[in-house]
This record gives structure tokens, C-alpha cells and sequence, in this order.
């Protein structure tokens, strides 16, 4: 639980054991959601019935990429001389004193590049968020049964203390995960205990739900599904017990100034960088201070009203994802007024969505529809753009008896484009004759014991297929159950129960259009946009590819392997 | 009473004072928040909480707990970070001497030349250079550091020219003199935010003393210009001016977080700032007292100077 606090430039992530501890490891519905009615962006529709097949067999090329190239370099990045070895990478990260360095588990972004680093999950998405395995350590999972996988482990993957990676380190990988001491994920217990685990040889395990998940699956291929080796802990002040799998490996570490990592030699695939220095800074200005005066080849995470005065820059460069993140204000559902459907209905009508985009992210995303999940296949794009129906409205305000509400939403001061989008928010619903009052709160306060419980207020998650996001916050039991969806007498948890069970993908499609329906016409969420991932960098820095993307600078590059220097 | 049972005296109370700013800081730590709440999230399990809050020792008596830390800190052992497991010192012990280094270096520029200016502006008290320089004290005073601060970055470092460092580049483990090219910008900026405070008041002081009796008496009595403003004038100025500076030097040495944050250097001040909304008490103590401890040695050090320096005080003593 971050809650790095500036003074005058608010960072953009923290809080919440965001992406690993939240939802997307542990979340009651691991990443989920498969097929949909669109063909190419659509999660591989992987029924546990049979078998998913490595989409690219370990250590080969993306597809398209040069043979000579690292996986996932395409050829627009590589010059007539090739890929050229050697040289540090500094990269600059907002960070503070309170980082941590654990190998499932984050707290900020700091964290989050220094994980990707040094360990690699069990599978990983391709770029059409297909399962695959070329960035990770299983040769392939075998969907027995929707409560049944077997995952059998690529052969002489090598830690950096030299020991082989095997089926005694993905058993304790898992249970770490699910450890109460260390609060991981403690949603992953719904799905798994310690007896859930066989080992059938000396890489491959056999899992046993506690009860069915198709989403099971998706759940292993994030980034902080990793494998540790046996009797893995979390960094106490001595670099050699950081023992991962990844191409660079840990030297020192100080939290709050910076970690060094080297090449790995014996790493498993192929990289090009001799050290990566991952430098922390104290806010977002001196970041990008750091990159336009040459302190820094990379820097993650830079404010959209930055952007323009690195791409205006001959030396340096953008790296712009189109990514699914999202930003919503939410609606409690069970209590006035929202508890009335038309006053739920009203608020998103009063959202002028493109000039949400324009104001809070300067025009750096995309507009949303009120839904979420929009990486995921099963995303609703035939569902009409909702547009501001200033007069609709008011119709349904007066109809509720609110035309003349007064209402407090509320912003924390720690995330950028929460306030902004709050304000904005607030000014749009003057037209529509309501005054709402849009407070902002130091981030220790808003995420503290009253999130969760205000009536109108503002939040932000990183993108996850549709059902992991329902159990990550749509659900009474979800982690986050911010709008405290859904309202009473709906059927949406049967539906959900009966998704996640489902093997037959059409059929699960099915269900969980209705339940998307359902959010769509009476959900708490208005979510204006989604937001894009930006990073600078130096134009020598090269390996990363902008395309959509969960994680910051293409990924980490994987950890790294995939980016060189071309000085 | 001599100079030295003074200062033995003085050392008694600064002693006293820590003593008592200790339990000051303690108390209020305790009440910044529950740290293994923030620590465990919201969906922790109540046994985990039971174990962690005991692991920590904050189930036993606030009493206890206390005498354990003030021991702690007393064999240079202040503790853990709660948010990642570091020891203490081990997190702060570069960022303490890159403190110090920037309040030296820092004290070092300003303090003369904030005396030399308010000397100079005093002695031609509404002559030309007194009205330009004491304007453009008051202007550099009203201006926020980051506003200074940014300036410097975008004229000296990104936009117009690139001849220093935008930011600090200490690595863990070295000293902060390796780095003196990333040590201007900071070092300035923090120049021009205390010298204009220093001056104004050393200005004020000396156009008092200039006024005084004894000043008139002084040149009365025909001794040469020099003789006065030297012997006479100056020492009797530096009295008030001495305190504003003890000030001024606690603050470099911890309140210095906006400028930490522009040049991203690794200073106290940002650990302060990281370490309170995390309710990480073992280090918001640690950074607390190590202020209170700069701020009592430099208030104790301005009150001997002062006693030194000025002649009716230094005779009371003998």
C-alpha cells in the first residue's frame, strides 16, 4: 500500500498492492474471459478441455522479427549493422525510501520494474493476449478440466545461483502466493491449498482446484505468477538471497536510491545489456529533467503534459502504448442516490467523454464506454458510445426526484488524473443543474478505512480480462468492491459462477455478455477513457516496441533482454 | 562563570532538550497510523495481524517500547524500515551524510555572503546598492525554491543550456564530493532561498548597531572608520544574526524536501516525506531526532559564537 505522496506532482501508480496483490494474481476470478465474437484481438479460446498449445516454442522469434532478432524486436528497430551487445541501461522510475523487492509481490512501480527484472512467470500473453510461453518459464499447460491443469516446466532453466528450475520451486512458488504470513494473494486461496499441488516428475506439477475457474489459466501468464526457488524471501539487505530467473541479475539494491542488476550468463534465452541500473527519483519533473539532460537513457511513467517536450526533442523519443487502464468515478449502488437506477443512469450521461480525454490525459487515450476489459476479446464494441445527453439527464434526474442534487465526489491527491478528472466531472454537471463538489484528499486518507465506503468517489485499475475484473471489483466479494455492485435481486453472481465454470467458450460468452449488458445499462462505473502507457527515452535506446501493452516500456522489454544500445 | 562551565551547562540542556523531544517524537509516531495494517491490507487475516504486530513488539506497553527504541538509537541501532525490511541506518546512513554535505556546502556560500551583503547595504544604507540589493533579496525571498529551482534546471541543465547536471547522481555508497557537478544546482538554489533571509536580518542588525551610542561614541572618540565598523559594529550586528542562521542550518539539514525532490537529491528531507504517510515510525524517528539533534547543536553553537563575538556578553562571563 503506497501512498508516495508529492508535494506538488502526484505519481501515477501505487497503492492497493495494485496489479499483483489486488487482482490479477489473486483476484477471486483469475484473468478470465476468453473468446468473444472478434477474431483478432480475442484471448485464445483455450476450453479446459483441451490442450494449449505453446503459441511459439520457447526461445524462437516473434513472429514477423528477423531470425537474428530477440523475441518481441521487430525489424523496424533493427539497423543494417544488427544488434549490438554491451553497455548499461540506466532507467529512472518514480520510487521512494519505501520500496520493496519481492518477487510476486509490488507495492509501486519501482517495485514492478524491479520484479520483471529478475523473475518471469509461469506463462505469459503474446501481443494479441493469446497464452503463450516465449516470455516465461512453462513449456506448456495442459487444461485437464476447468478445476485441473497440468504445468510442465521448460528443461534446464537455470536461477542465478545455478540451481535447475523445478517442480519443487513452482509448488513453493504457489504457495508463497497464497502464504497468509505474507498476504500476497489472498483471494488465490479460494482456488488453491497446500494440498492442491502433485508433482508428477522432477518439472512437471499437477494442480487440483479447490473448486473449477477457467480463469485459472490466464491467472499463471501475469507477471506476478513467478517462480522462486524453494525457501525464496523477500529482500532484507543482502543482494545474493534475490534469486530469480531473468536475464539481469541483482547486484545491489538501496530502496529509495537505486538497484543494479548484470547479465546473467547462463540465462535461458538471449539478451544484449551488460548491467541495468534502475535509478529512483523523487518525483515525475526530475524524471524527465534527468532524460532531456542525458542523466537517464529511459524514463518510465512520464505525465501526459510532458510528453510534448520530449517528442519536440531531437535526441530523445516517446514510447506510447495503447493500453487498457482505466479511470472511473464510482457509484455505490445500495445507497441513495444512487441506489435509484435513472440518478446512476443520469451521471453518465452528464460525461463528455472526448473532453475528458483532451483535459485529464492531454488527449493520450482513448474514450470509454462505462466498461472495462477492453484488451480482452469478450470487450462489448458493439455496445453504442455513450455520448453527454445533457437534457436526457435532466429528464432522468427530475423523474428521480434529483434535480436539484448536491453531492461530494471525492479525488485522492496521489494519482494523477483522479483530481482532474473529478473536477472536470463536477464542471460538466453544472449544465445538467446539479452541483457536485469535487474534494481532494491526501492519498494516506482516501485509501485508508473509508475506500470503498464513500457514496461518490474515484479510483483507477490496470486492465484485466472481464471476469478477473468482476472478481476483482464487481462482486460482493470482490477485493475492491467500490460501486458494491450488484444490486440487490440481480442475477449477476449466478451468472458469474456459471462463467467461470464454463468450458464450452461460447456458451461462456453468452453469459457473460448479459453480464456486461447488465453493468452497461445500471452499472456504478463511469469510465470516461482508458488511459495510454508513455515513456521516454534516449532514440540510441532501441528493442521496445509500441503496441498494446499491461506494463510500462513494452513490458520492461521482458526484463530487459530485449532492449540494446545502439551508441 | 567561565566560558567553559557555560558550554557545559549548554550541553546539559541540549541534552535535556533531546530527552524530551524523544518522547515527544515517540508519541506522536505512535499515533501516525497502524503500520501493519498498511503493512497486510485490507483483506489480512486477524491471527497474521497478531503475529506481525508482535514481531514487531507492538504489542508490548508503550513504556517498554519506547525505552527499547531510545537504547536502540543511543547503540546505533535505530530499528527496520517497516515497508521493506532495511535497517535503518543502512537506508539513511548515505542520505545522512549527503544532508550534511549539502548543509555545509551550502552554509558555507551563504553565510558570508549574506554577511557581506547586510553588512554592505547597511553601511550605505539607501545609496544605490542598498536599493537594488535589498530589492532583490526581497524579490529572491518571495520566490518559492522550486520556482528557483526550475529555473536554474530549465536555463543551465535541459532547455537552454546543458553545462551542469539536472540532477544529483550520488550512487549508493559513495560521497557526496564525488558528485560536485550535481551538487551546483541544488547548492544554489538553496543559496538564493537563505541568503536573502540571512541578509535582511544581518542589514537590519547592523543599521542598529550604527545607530547605537556606542557607535557614536566610538567615532567620537576619533577612532579610525575601520576600527569601528569592525571592533564595534559587526560584532554587536552578528549577535541576532547568528540565531536566524542556526535556523537556517536545521533547515538545510532536513526541511530541504522540495529541493531534495527537484534535483532528486538523496537527502533526509524525501525520506521524511516517504516515511510518514507509510506510518513507518522507526524511520520518521530516526530522521526526527537527527534534526532535533542538528537544530539543538546549531542553536547551541550560535549561542556561543554570540557570547564570543559580542563584548558586553563576552565580559559578563569573566
Amino acid at each position: 500500500m503506497t501512498d508516495q505522496r508529492k508535494l506538488w506532482v502526484p505519481p501515477t501508480l501505487g497503492r492497493r498492492q495494485l496489479i499483483v496483490g489486488a487482482g490479477a494474481v489473486g483476484a477471486a476470478g483469475l484473468l478470465a474471459a476468453c473468446g468473444g465474437d472478434d477474431d483478432t484481438a480475442s484471448v485464445n479460446t483455450t476450453a479446459p478441455s483441451g490442450t494449449t498449445a505453446a503459441t511459439e516454442p520457447p526461445g524462437t522469434t516473434a513472429p514477423g522479427a528477423p531470425a537474428t532478432t530477440a523475441p518481441g524486436v521487430t525489424e523496424t528497430t533493427v539497423p543494417a549493422g544488427g544488434i549490438k551487445s554491451g553497455g548499461t541501461l540506466r532507467v529512472g522510475v518514480v520510487g521512494s525510501t519505501n520500496d520493496l523487492m519481492d518477487a510476486q509481490y509490488i507495492v509501486a512501480r519501482a517495485d514492478q520494474a524491479r520484479l520483471i527484472t529478475g523473475w518471469e512467470p509461469i506463462s505469459n500473453y503474446d501481443d494479441n493476449f493469446n497464452i503463450a510461453y516465449n516470455n516465461s518459464l512453462a513449456e506448456e499447460i495442459e487444461a485437464v478440466a476447468p478445476d485441473q491443469y497440468v504445468v510442465r516446466l521448460k528443461q534446464g532453466v537455470e536461477f542465478h545461483n545455478g540451481k535447475t528450475v523445478g517442480a519443487d520451486d513452482l509448488i513453493y512458488s504457489f504457495n508463497r502466493l497464497i502464504d497468509p504470513e505474507l498476504g500476497i494473494a489472498p483471494n488465490l486461496t479460494q482456488f488453491i491449498d497446500a494440498n492442491s499441488f502433485t508433482k508428477l516428475d522432477d518439472r512437471t506439477v499437477q494442480i487440483d482446484l479447490l473448486k473449477p475457474s477457467v480463469a485459472f489459466l490466464y491467472g499463471m501468464a501475469d507477471y506476478g505468477a513467478t517462480i522462486v526457488p524453494v525457501d525464496y524471501a523477500r529482500f532484507a539487505g543482502d543482494p545474493a538471497t534475490q534469486i530469480g530467473t531473468g536475464a539481469f541479475k541483482l547486484k545491489s539494491f538501496t530502496p529509495g536510491s537505486e538497484s543494479v542488476h548484470t547479465r546473467f550468463e547462463n540465462y535461458w534465452g538471449e539478451s544484449y545489456l551488460d548491467e541495468v541500473q534502475i535509478i529512483d527519483f523523487a518525483d515525475q519533473s526530475a524524471l524527465v529533467n534527468a532524460l532531456s539532460s542525458g542523466d537517464i537513457d529511459v524514463a518510465i511513467d512520464v505525465p501526459y503534459a510532458q510528453a510534448g517536450s520530449i517528442e519536440s526533442s531531437g535526441e530523445l523519443t516517446l514510447l506510447e502504448s495503447q493500453a487498457g487502464n482505466w479511470q472511473t468515478i464510482t457509484m455505490r449502488v445500495d445507497m441513495a442516490p444512487f441506489d435509484d437506477v435513472r440518478v446512476r443512469q443520469a451521471m453518465r450521461l452528464i460525461s463528455n467523454r472526448e473532453e475528458m480525454v483532451q483535459r485529464v490525459l492531454s488527449g493520450h487515450g482513448r474514450v470509454g464506454n462505462d466498461m472495462y476489459g477492453v484488451l480482452d476479446g469478450s470487450y462489448p464494441k458493439d455496445f453504442p458510445q455513450r455520448e453527454q445527453d445533457i437534457e436526457a439527464a435532466k429528464a432522468l434526474l427530475k423523474d428521480a426526484g434529483q434535480e436539484n442534487l448536491e453531492i461530494e465526489l471525492f479525488a485522492p491527491d496521489d494519482t494523477a488524473g483522479l483530481p482532474e478528472y473529478a473536477t472536470a466531472f463536477a464542471e460538466q454537471a453544472k449544465a445538467a443543474g446539479i452541483n457536485v463538489t469535487a474534494t481532494v484528499l491526501d492519498g494516506g486518507t482516501y485509501w485508508g478505512d473509508q475506500y470503498t465506503q464513500r457514496v461518490f468517489a474515484t479510483s483507477y485499475w490496470s486492465t484485466r480480462p472481464y471476469l478477473n475484473q468482476v472478481g476483482a471489483g464487481s462482486l460482493p466479494t470482490a477485493t475492491y468492491p467500490e460501486t458494491h455492485w450488484p444490486p440487490a435481486g440481480s442475477n449477476f453472481v449466478e451468472l458469474y459462477d456459471q462463467a467461470i465454470a464454463e468450458v464450452d467458450t461460447d456458451k461462456r460468452n453468452e453469459l457473460i455478455r448479459e453480464m456486461q449488458r447488465q453493468e452497461y445499462e445500471e452499472g456504478g462505473n463511469i469510465i470516461s477513457y482508458f488511459q495510454n502507457l508513455i515513456d521516454g527515452h534516449a532514440t540510441y535506446v532501441k528493442g521496445a516496441v509500441a503496441r498494446p501493452n499491461l506494463i510500462n516500456f513494452d513490458h520492461f522489454g521482458r526484463g530487459w533482454k530485449n532492449i540494446w544500445l545502439d551508441l | 562563570m567561565g566560558i567553559f562551565k557555560l558550554i557545559i551547562r549548554r550541553l546539559l540542556l541540549g541534552v535535556a532538550t533531546l530527552f524530551v523531544v524523544s518522547i515527544a517524537v515517540f508519541l506522536l509516531t505512535n499515533v501516525l497510523g497502524d503500520p501493519v495494517k498498511r503493512m497486510l491490507g485490507r483483506g489480512a487475516l486477524p491471527d497474521v495481524v497478531t503475529a506481525r504486530r508482535a514481531e514487531l513488539n507492538l504489542d508490548e506497553p508503550i513504556v517498554n517500547r519506547y525505552f527499547t527504541w531510545l537504547k536502540g538509537l543511543l547503540t546505533g541501532e535505530p530499528g527496520v524500515s517497516y515497508t521493506n525490511g532495511t535497517p535503518v541506518w543502512e537506508l539513511l546512513s548515505d542520505r545522512v551524510k549527503n544532508s550534511l554535505f549539502l548543509m555545509a556546502l551550502s552554509s558555507a556560500i551563504s553565510i558570508p555572503l549574506s554577511l557581506f551583503i547586510g553588512g554592505y547595504t547597511a553601511l550605505r544604507r539607501d545609496g544605490w546598492a542598498d536599493r537594488v540589493m535589498s530589492n532583490q533579496l526581497l524579490v529572491l525571498a518571495a520566490m518559492p525554491e522550486f520556482v528557483v529551482g526550475a529555473f536554474l534546471t530549465v536555463i543551465f541543465a535541459t532547455n537552454i543550456w546543458h553545462i551542469v547536471p539536472a540532477v544529483s547522481r550520488i550512487r549508493p555508497g559513495e560521497s557526496p564530493w564525488s558528485d560536485l557537478d550535481g551538487m551546483i544546482l541544488p547548492v544554489a538554489t538553496l543559496v538564493l532561498a537563505v541568503t536573502p533571509h540571512v541578509g535582511r536580518t544581518m542589514r537590519a542588525a547592523m543599521i542598529e548597531v550604527l545607530e547605537s551610542d556606542y557607535v557614536e561614541m566610538a567615532r567620537l572618540k576619533g577612532l579610525p572608520e575601520r576600527s569601528v565598523l569592525w571592533r564595534h559594529a559587526f560584532p554587536n550586528a552578528l549577535g541576532p544574526t547568528l540565531q536566524v542562521i542556526a535556523l537556517n542550518i536545521a533547515y538545510l539539514a532536513g526541511g530541504v524536501v522540495i529541493v531534495e525532490s527537484l534535483f532528486n537529491f538523496r537527502g533526509l528531507g524525501i525520506a521524511l516525506r516517504d516515511a510518514i504517510p507509510e506510518a513507518n515510525a522507526p524511520v520518521v524517528q530516526f530522521i526526527a531526532m537527527f534534526i532535533a539533534t542538528i537544530y539543538v547543536i546549531s542553536n547551541l553553537m550560535a549561542d556561543l559564537f554570540t557570547i564570543i563575538v559580542t563584548p558586553r556578553l563576552r565580559t559578563r562571563l569573566q
